[in-house]
């Protein structure tokens, strides 16, 4: 009993300590000037250099915070949940449709972008938003197939197909060795681009087709994987993946660094795929739009555009930013498509919350069967 | 006497009222949450906007609505996933029983001066993280690691098919059965080192043998100590949605992952909290069965 109350006494004062904690880190903070001088990012893991950070830290005489999202989702169920201050997130389409829509996204002011020019015409104006009133293009990435290409120049099977993740006869060779995105709008697309049809088709029979194609193949698959197929391709544990192109480039790159007998490549497959551009957006909680402009405009810059590139193997749509970027890099086409394969991209729209529930009970029968 | 009391209360009252309030709170906007239309991008729909949900064929009653509960009744597809979660459950909890009561049994009878650092070897695993376990577990069952070579040479020598061990419900109760197995030795041991060896030494001289002593006297005492340790193992298991996701195949969906996919990739709010509550219920239904189990047979 005695014990009990010890503990209790402990609790008191660890609650009295924590809250006090607070406190002090509310005053140093304005302390130091109005919102201390920082740029808050809500970003995606890895996705920005270290050193341009640093060089827009010396440049702006402030500070940049981080924190990070690993998909759209997160993003915009940290948002729904209440997360704020954040001067700049970087979506994608999509989920600024729905941000747009929500109105929790602040109008750009364009004279103080004035790299706006260096962007390639051919990203901007999305349906999303069609003037760019909120959105300047960050950076873009494929959904696409990665592969182990010794294994699959062994096995004779094609690559440059959607067939190779749903057709039951190439599958059989190689059971168990394959993952696809635990993305339900992700495989969804996969399998619509492969049956024919837009990837943000919504309607019902399309849909049933689609979740009949991927039940039929599901047996054949490892796991619904978003993450960890990047290390399992490289260590070729995995063969075939379903994948973001930059995810492949680190793939390819660590299967190469560590001297694999194999590499990792990765193709757009030929019936199309989805398109994902992040742009970078002011968040209404933000208090520092005047340093979030800034950071835009210093992002145009071609050299901390390339540097981006450079680092994670993401699609750049600065043109500003070609001359700086590995050659290697510009002549993949499966992170630089040519304009025949830019056709046949696609980028995913929002769906409305009936169509949500629709294709989450189509998912959870995926999952279950 | 009144004093000593009084104090108690004043004591007690600062922890009763935190768990009240940090309990009941989130519950009841739950509860709520459940009965309201989603809305258009995520979230709620706002309650005074009853002509955009009419459009949906359910006008609701100032903006609740039983929608999300009728939803969840009127597909077997949600009850399957609970029946699954629950024989999940029951067998992880059964085989951490089953590798826990040896254990147990062992660092009560074992010489008290090694007790401490028993427990402590048993509690260790906690000061790493639990998902960087779980992700060790990952290469220890991956199809390129040294563990599975071993297993799938062993099977081929006997004619077998190499079987593929990560991605499997085999890997999702390894993980599982590895994470809870220190909640079930604990109470387990609690339990058993309170015993009175009087009573085995009593058994035998009545006759009974090895068998008999542990049957019929240890395992009936230690039940309260097998109930709570179970429930500390089923109710966990039963939400949880990390372990499936990392080790799990295309097949291991679980109710925790259910509700995860509601509030991340949905954005469906009431849904999401009709099945939370659903599988409160379930608990709580569980957790009244086991306590109804563990209270002590022998009266004192």
């Amino acid at each position: 009993m005695k014990l009990g109350y010890t503990l209790m006494g402990l609790f008191c004062l660890l609650i009295i300590a924590l809250t006090g904690c607070t406190s002090e880190d509310q005053v140093a903070g304005n302390l130091s000037g109005k919102n201390g001088n920082i740029l808050r990012l809500f970003n995606w893991n890895n996705y920005i250099s270290q050193q341009t950070i640093e060089r827009f830290e010396q440049t702006c005489q402030c500070r940049v915070t981080q924190d990070y999202y690993s998909d759209n989702e997160e993003l915009l169920a940290k948002l729904a949940a209440g997360a704020t201050g954040y001067d700049l997130l970087v979506p994608t389409g999509d989920a600024m449709d729905t941000l747009i829509h929500q109105g929790a996204l602040n109008v750009l002011d364009k004279s103080q972008i004035p790299n706006l020019k260096n962007i390639d015409p051919s990203y901007l104006g999305t349906v999303f938003d069609p003037d760019n009133r909120y959105s300047v293009p960050y950076a873009y990435t494929t959904t696409l197939i990665g592969f182990n290409r010794e294994k699959l120049a062994e096995l004779n099977l094609p690559t440059d197909s959607w067939a190779i993740i749903f057709e039951p006869e190439y599958l059989k060779k190689i059971k168990g060795r394959i993952t696809v995105l635990d993305s339900q709008r992700e495989l969804m697309a996969a399998a619509l681009k492969y049956l024919g049809y837009s990837a943000s088709d919504t309607d019902e029979n399309h849909w049933q087709q689609a979740k009949a194609l991927i039940i039929r193949a599901k047996p054949y698959w490892a796991a619904f994987s978003n993450t960890s197929y990047i290390r399992e391709l490289a260590i070729g544990n995995l063969w075939v993946a379903h994948g973001y192109s930059n995810d492949m480039y680190q793939a390819a790159l660590d299967a190469k660094k560590t001297g694999r007998r194999f590499s990792v490549d990765f193709v757009i497959p030929r019936e199309g795929a989805v398109l994902s551009l992040d742009s970078m957006v002011l968040h209404h909680s933000g208090h520092r739009p005047d340093l979030a402009h800034r950071f835009i405009n210093f992002m145009l810059e071609g050299k901390n555009s390339a540097e981006l590139t450079n680092l994670t193997g993401s699609g750049n749509p600065n043109l500003a930013a070609r001359p700086y970027i590995h050659p290697e890099i510009i002549a993949n086409h499966a992170i630089f498509p040519d304009t025949a394969q830019l056709s046949r991209l696609e980028m995913l729209h929002d769906i409305n919350h009936t169509q949500r529930r629709l294709l989450s009970r189509i998912w959870t029968e995926i999952k279950l069967r | 006497m009144n004093k000593f009391r009084l104090t108690r209360w004043l004591i007690s009252l600062p922890p009763t009222l935190f768990l009240l309030i940090f309990f009941a709170v989130p519950s009841l906007i739950m509860i709520v949450t459940s009965f309201r239309f989603p809305g258009e991008y995520g979230g709620l729909a706002p309650l005074t906007a009853p002509e955009t949900t009419a459009a949906e064929g359910d006008s609701g009653l100032y903006g609740m609505t039983l929608e999300a509960y009728h939803f969840f009744f009127s597909d077997i597809l949600y009850a399957e996933i609970f029946l699954k979660s629950f024989v999940v459950a029951t067998t992880s909890t059964l085989i951490c029983l089953i590798m826990a009561y040896p254990v147990a049994m062992l660092i009560a009878q074992s010489a008290k001066k090694y007790r401490n650092l028993m427990i402590l070897l048993v509690v260790l695993p906690f000061a790493s993280n639990f998902l960087i376990r779980i992700y060790a577990w990952m290469i220890i069952l991956g199809p390129e690691s040294a563990f599975s070579h071993f297993i799938n040479s062993v099977l081929q020598a006997f004619g077998f098919e190499p079987v593929m061990m990560l991605f499997s419900p085999f890997a999702v109760l390894v993980g599982t059965v590895y994470v809870h197995l220190p909640f079930m030795i604990l109470p387990l041991y609690t339990n058993l080192e309170k015993h009175d060896p009087v009573l085995l030494d009593a058994a035998q001289d009545l006759g009974a043998n090895r068998w008999q002593r542990f049957w019929l006297v240890t395992w009936p005492q230690s039940l309260p100590g097998v109930f709570s340790g179970s429930a500390l193992v089923f109710i966990p298991v039963l939400g949880m949605f990390a372990i499936p996701d990392i080790l799990g195949g295309t097949g291991d969906i679980l109710i925790g992952n259910l509700i995860k996919d509601q509030f991340l990739g949905t954005r469906d709010w009431p849904f999401g909290s009709t099945l939370s509550i659903m599988l409160m219920l379930a608990v709580l239904c569980v957790t009244g069965l086991f306590t109804l189990l563990a209270r002590p047979r022998v009266p004192r």
